[in-house]
């Protein structure tokens, strides 16, 4: 080997070297912008007027590996109304990577990919919700590897998104919670029509009646558990309490606000209501109020074809624990009553018996042994001053 | 040195022994029949703990109440045996004397009575608690056997009898309580410490303060005397067998109260499968998988564009917070809104083009701003006249 060759080689390898550091070191750079430079203030390079200059056109699209095509047009009209827009959120506080056009190569194969790549930017500003969403059933089935599982952007699409809450009070504006159950049906369509049917959905999604509980309200929002755990059917309840106790809500329908009460006052509730003190991770087989009521088909008690209150249906449904239940059966629970005069006159008369035995009874014994009591002692002083 | 008091029999061992077992069993149903009762006070959250968890401590309450059938059976037995073989003195029956020792009683605690009243064998305060004691039985007996077999009940009587038997054996579990821890407590714990039924005997002075009738017929000899052994006997070969066949009965009658309907006890398990199926998407929309694109998605169909169907819901939830009554201008009834405010009508019913309600939002800066879709609803709610 000569030695000129060995120079001009030395001269190679150093050059290499320098560009593979340059590289790595860029790359190390570039990595870190991706990590910190998410902080919406830090990166805000680029206006959105830049950004929808471009993509502001319609039919602009790109097609995946995976065949699939990728909008990149932004609706303007959406966006412009888009809670995110009104907020002023920039592009790219949530397309961090994006600072200049041409635009970074995506290594996402499929729509799904991408979506999982850019979604947890949300936690750059939503670090709340982001947090709950790490506890919830869609984390923990993402976790076990079905990438089909909702994220943030399932159901909340950033580029059209409306402001959700009232910016004052903080509720959720009215044709927002009706969407509620619609985003929810993209994944659960055939519990949304059986919700759609029910008491409650039907007085959602056809009389935008903003009383009523939509998914989240029984499942939560953002930290959603599993609904199906010991746990969660015994709070439940609870669940149903949160409403059915209100009596401004209720006296609007006439609903009555009793139904807690009566319900622990009786065997079954007694029983769930001992026994989630006790052991609120244990089955029990006696039924909370979705177990006769229904889960998502819950039905007014008056409908004519499903309703409880009519006792030959309420006997199917008492059939399903109690198979050889008769017809007398569905009497012995006396369907959220408080008992008086008209509705469970056994009871009612048991009860006031009852009321005036006690006292009768109770009060002659201690009438007695306090007349005693103090008999004896005045017995004993003058026995005690005799002697 | 003082002589050993003489002492009287009072209570043989078998009694004492009954007594034990009655003691048991009753402090048990009560302390485990308490939460079921009372089940959101925290003192029953606290013996359901002791007892680990609702169905163990429901389990001792029926194994209690096993228990105290048994031992009444048992009662039953000695009493007919004392009854037919050893014809003892009914001391228990209730008789008019003892509402008259209960009254003087009553009398000389008050002062108007000049002694207290001289009882025998059994003093009204016993015969009052002993009774009250079969009474309260007879009660929890019936109405637990309603409970513990409800289908069995309704194929019998109304339905409403469970409901009704759950009141009662409650309250009466209640009365029961009360009276043991007042009457009989003071009666035998208090007044004096009577240990008769834990030695089975009184010394004299006891006697003579609490049985001094007793006392006077044992001195006379004219309390119950030993029955002829060829009698007893003969008796006795009557007795046994016939007590036999009614313990197997009343035995199985007890089985049968325990053992003749599951279903209540151990229901079947409530399935999951109603829930619905969890994960079914919509088809043919491909989600999950549509990324945050704004395909552009068909409006929501508004089913009734009227103004209790939609408008008005619409304006109450955007406009209100401001059209209160604020600006002379109320959107809060169909009424108001036709009215308009200030400025005069803001709806011109079949003109939504010209109306203010339209036009104020067109250029797009309104403090309440419609999204476009609403405001084309709107629009074409006023085009169709704006029906209420």
């Amino acid at each position: 080997m000569s030695k000129q060759f060995q120079g001009r080689s030395r001269v190679w390898l150093t050059t290499g070297l320098l560009l593979l550091g340059i590289m790595i070191a860029t790359a190390a750079t570039l990595r870190q912008t991706n990590l910190v430079g998410a902080s919406p203030a830090s990166s805000a390079t680029l206006s959105n007027d830049e950004c929808m200059a471009c993509h502001g056109e319609s039919g602009m699209t790109l097609t995946l590996e995976s065949e699939e095509i990728l909008w990149l047009s932004i609706d303007a009209n959406k966006f412009t109304n888009s809670v995110h827009n009104l907020e002023e959120v920039a592009c790219v506080d949530c397309h961090t990577d994006i600072t200049a056009f041409p635009h970074p190569e995506r290594s996402a194969h499929s729509l799904r990919e991408l979506s999982l790549e850019l979604y947890t930017s949300c936690k750059e500003c939503h670090s709340e919700q982001y947090d709950k969403t790490l506890d919830s059933m869609h984390e923990r089935t993402l976790a076990g590897g079905d990438t089909n599982a909702a994220i943030c952007t399932d159901c909340h699409n950033p580029h059209t998104q409306a402001r959700m809450t009232h910016p004052v009070t903080g509720e959720i504006l009215l044709l927002e919670k009706v969407k509620i159950p619609q985003t929810c049906a993209r994944c659960h369509s055939t519990i949304y029509e059986t919700y759609k049917q029910s008491v409650h959905g039907y007085a959602l999604t056809s009389k935008y009646n903003q009383d009523v509980p939509t998914c989240i309200d029984c499942h939560g929002v953002h930290n959603i558990g599993d609904p199906r755990t010991a746990s969660y059917r015994l709070e439940s309840p609870q669940i149903c309490a949160s409403c059915h106790t209100d009596s401004d809500m209720m006296d609007k329908y006439g609903v009555s606000t009793d139904v807690v009460d009566t319900y622990v006052a009786d065997f079954h509730g007694a029983t769930i209501e001992l026994f989630e003190k006790r052991s609120p991770d244990h089955d029990s087989n006696k039924p909370v109020c979705y177990d006769c009521h229904g889960i998502h088909d819950i039905k007014s008690p008056d409908d004519p074809d499903h309703g409880i209150a009519l006792k030959e249906n309420l006997l199917i449904t008492c059939q399903r624990c109690h198979p050889e239940a008769d017809a007398n059966f569905p009497d012995s629970w006396m369907s959220h009553y408080v008992p008086d005069a008209e509705h469970y006159p056994i009871v009612f008369y048991v009860d006031w018996f009852y009321k005036i035995l006690i006292p009768v009874v109770i009060g002659g014994m201690l009438l007695f042994v306090i007349s005693d009591i103090v008999r004896r002692i005045i017995d004993k002083r003058k026995g005690a001053s005799h002697s | 040195m003082s002589k050993t008091p003489r002492t009287y029999p009072r209570f043989e061992l078998a009694r004492r022994i009954e007594h034990l077992i009655m003691l048991l069993s009753f402090g048990t149903l009560g302390i485990t029949g308490l939460p079921q009762k009372y089940p959101s006070s925290g003192i029953s959250h606290f013996i359901v703990n002791l007892f680990g968890g609702i169905e163990g401590t429901r389990s001792i309450h029926h194994i209690a109440a096993t228990v105290m059938m048994v031992g009444t059976i048992y009662h039953l037995l000695v009493f007919g045996y004392k009854f037919y073989v050893k014809r003892t003195r009914l001391g228990m029956l209730p008789a008019l004397q003892d509402v008259r020792d209960g009254l003087q009683a009553t009398l000389y605690n008050l002062g108007f009575a000049k002694k207290r009243p001289q009882m025998g064998r059994y003093t009204f305060e016993e015969k009052l608690e002993y009774w009250a004691f079969v009474w309260g039985t007879v009660i929890m007996g019936l109405t637990g056997f309603m409970m513990w077999n409800p289908i069995t009940t309704s194929g019998i009587l109304p339905g409403e009898f469970i409901p009704a038997a759950k009141a009662a054996h409650g309250l009466e579990a209640v009365l029961a309580v009360l009276a043991i821890l007042i009457w009989h407590f003071y009666g035998v714990h208090f007044k004096i410490f009577n240990k008769a039924m834990w030695t089975g005997s009184m010394t004299e002075e006891e006697m003579l303060h609490e049985h001094p009738l007793e006392l006077a017929d044992i001195k006379a000899g004219v309390a119950d005397r030993p029955v002829d052994p060829i009698i007893l006997k003969k008796r006795q070969r009557v007795y046994f067998p016939v007590a036999a066949i009614l313990t197997t009965i009343m035995l199985a009658g007890v089985f049968g109260f325990v053992n003749s309907e599951n279903t209540a006890i151990t229901t079947l398990p409530v399935s999951v499968e109603r829930a619905g199926i969890g994960y079914d998407p919509q088809t043919p929309t491909p989600f999950p998988t549509l990324a945050p694109t704004p395909t552009p998605q068909p409006m929501e169909a508004v089913a009734d564009l009227t103004w209790s169907g939609y408008i008005g819901p619409v304006l109450q939830e955007k406009c209100s917070m401001c059209h209160g009554a604020l600006g002379g201008l109320s959107l809060a009834s169909y009424a108001d809104a036709m009215t308009g405010g200030q400025s005069g009508a803001i709806i011109l019913p079949g003109d939504g083009a010209n109306s203010l309600l339209v036009t104020i939002q067109i250029p797009g800066d309104h403090l309440g701003q419609l999204t476009p879709d609403e405001l084309s609803l709107v629009q074409e709610w006023i085009d169709a006249g704006a029906p209420e």
